[in-house]
């Protein structure tokens, strides 16, 4: 596991989402999983191109998604993950994926670039990354759970 | 009608500068800010065409300045103007939107020339519009035609802003360069096995293997399609990312910030969903 893969990511987190209406970010744990999980619900795809290539994802069930776009926008109701909730969901992964590249610049990962983000929905749907080994990092954001996996190499 | 410049740096001597420069040239200043504390307020008063914008100012720096700006307007086009312009700079200018970035001290003429590209329409990624989607159509055919041996033809199908419902495999690859983008490839299960087959000349031997030929068939395709058009104009520095890969349970794919242009090819083995979306982006760094 490459702690410098993960210190970015714990940086943007705790610095992004504050600005977006979040009060408590918190990291439950840290874990290592093969090249394919399982996930249900919604899973925000960003890819990674630089001096290392690879992708970030972001990973919550529907309700949580739903919970997560209702907090970005000021508390709004939000009944269906509906394509306003997307897109809520996806900036705040574009937001977070391009602070991380600055904070990866911070220790020497310099150069990198992110894709705009593409959503999957699905309920048993499995995600296989372009690396042998994930690390999942699992947040509580104002008791939101969200699985962020980093398969950068 | 002349293009309106709002001019933000703390030095009264710089903002003269670049004021009489391009006062000079036809240009019209409509508004100055020397910090954060008025630079809403007169942006939203002025309503400029363009910001020129200082880095190192007292209080909030530039970047800082410009974050606030595309939050207040998310259109904002900013030049940033500094004498300090390094890889770090360049690079969080990139992340905030900022549209063009030239070094102190401004020559005239330089300005003038950012200024112009910033406010023309961005023809590189009117070219990927335009070219993008039947360059990668052209990849696919190649490839899968030379690897599988089946003839590809493309049909019609709806290019609706509704959410695609995959058919079991889901390969995504990033683009990043001057624009950025996405390239969705989408087959079932069946016919994936079915090329995998035609391919290796044997049957798969398990899932992984039908998987393994999905990212490379993607990643191929993208690979090519991207340098095809970096043949055509260098200026695109396309690069792709490796695939992610999605399966199980059927998923719906959705990318909000993007408009994916779709085609559908129809092979021996089944069909392949091709899907290519373009972000514009006009950056200028000189």
């Amino acid at each position: 596991m490459d702690v410098n893969h993960i210190n970015p990511i714990l940086a943007a987190f705790a610095e992004i989402l504050p600005q977006i209406g979040f009060q408590k970010v918190e990291k439950k744990n840290i874990s290592l999983v093969g090249s394919t999980f399982d996930y249900d619900g919604v899973i925000v795809n960003l890819a990674v191109v630089g001096t290392v290539k690879g992708v970030i994802m972001i990973g919550m069930d529907i309700d949580s998604a739903k919970r997560f776009a209702s907090a970005m926008m000021m508390g709004m109701e939000v009944t269906d993950f509906d394509s306003l909730a997307q897109s809520a969901v996806s900036e705040m992964g574009n937001m977070v994926c391009a602070n991380a590249c600055t904070q990866f610049s911070k220790v020497g990962i310099d150069g990198l670039d992110i894709s705009p983000p593409t959503i999957m929905i699905s309920q048993g749907g499995l995600a296989t990354l372009p690396v042998p080994q994930t690390i999942v990092i699992h947040f509580l954001v104002d008791s939101i759970n969200i699985k962020v996996y980093v398969g950068l190499a | 009608m002349s293009i309106k410049v709002m001019v933000v740096d703390d030095s009264p001597f710089s903002r003269m500068m670049i004021g009489e420069a391009l006062s000079g040239a036809g240009y019209e200043i409509v508004g100055e800010a020397d910090s954060l504390d008025s630079l809403i307020e007169t942006y939203n008063n002025c309503k400029p065409d363009v910001v020129t914008m200082d880095i190192a100012m007292p209080g909030a720096d530039g970047f800082e300045c410009s974050r606030e700006l595309r939050r207040n307007d998310p259109k904002a086009k900013i030049i940033l103007v500094s004498s300090m312009k390094d890889e770090d700079s360049e690079a969080e200018a990139k992340r905030i939107g900022v549209s063009g970035y030239i070094q102190k001290p401004v020559d005239g003429e330089t300005l003038i020339q950012v200024i112009k590209n910033v406010m023309s329409p961005d023809s590189l990624f009117e070219q990927l519009m335009e070219r993008g989607l039947e360059t990668f159509k052209e990849a696919l055919a190649q490839n899968v035609t030379r690897m599988a041996k089946t003839p590809v033809i493309f049909n019609p199908i709806e290019n609706s802003d509704s959410p695609y419902i995959s058919q079991g495999i889901t390969a995504v690859i990033g683009i990043i360069g001057q624009s950025t983008g996405s390239m969705i490839m989408d087959l079932s299960p069946d016919a994936a096995e079915k090329i995998t087959e035609a391919m290796l000349r044997r049957p798969s031997k398990n899932r992984e293997e039908v998987l393994a030929m999905v990212a490379e068939l993607a990643n191929i395709i993208a690979g090519i399609a991207c340098s095809m058009l970096n043949k055509k104009d260098k200026a695109f520095a396309l690069r792709v990312s490796p695939p992610s890969l999605f399966h199980g349970n059927n998923a719906e794919i959705i990318s909000p910030s993007l408009k994916i242009q779709r085609s559908l090819a129809g092979t021996d083995f089944g069909s392949i969903f091709l899907g290519v979306g373009f972000k514009k982006g006009s950056k200028l760094w000189m």
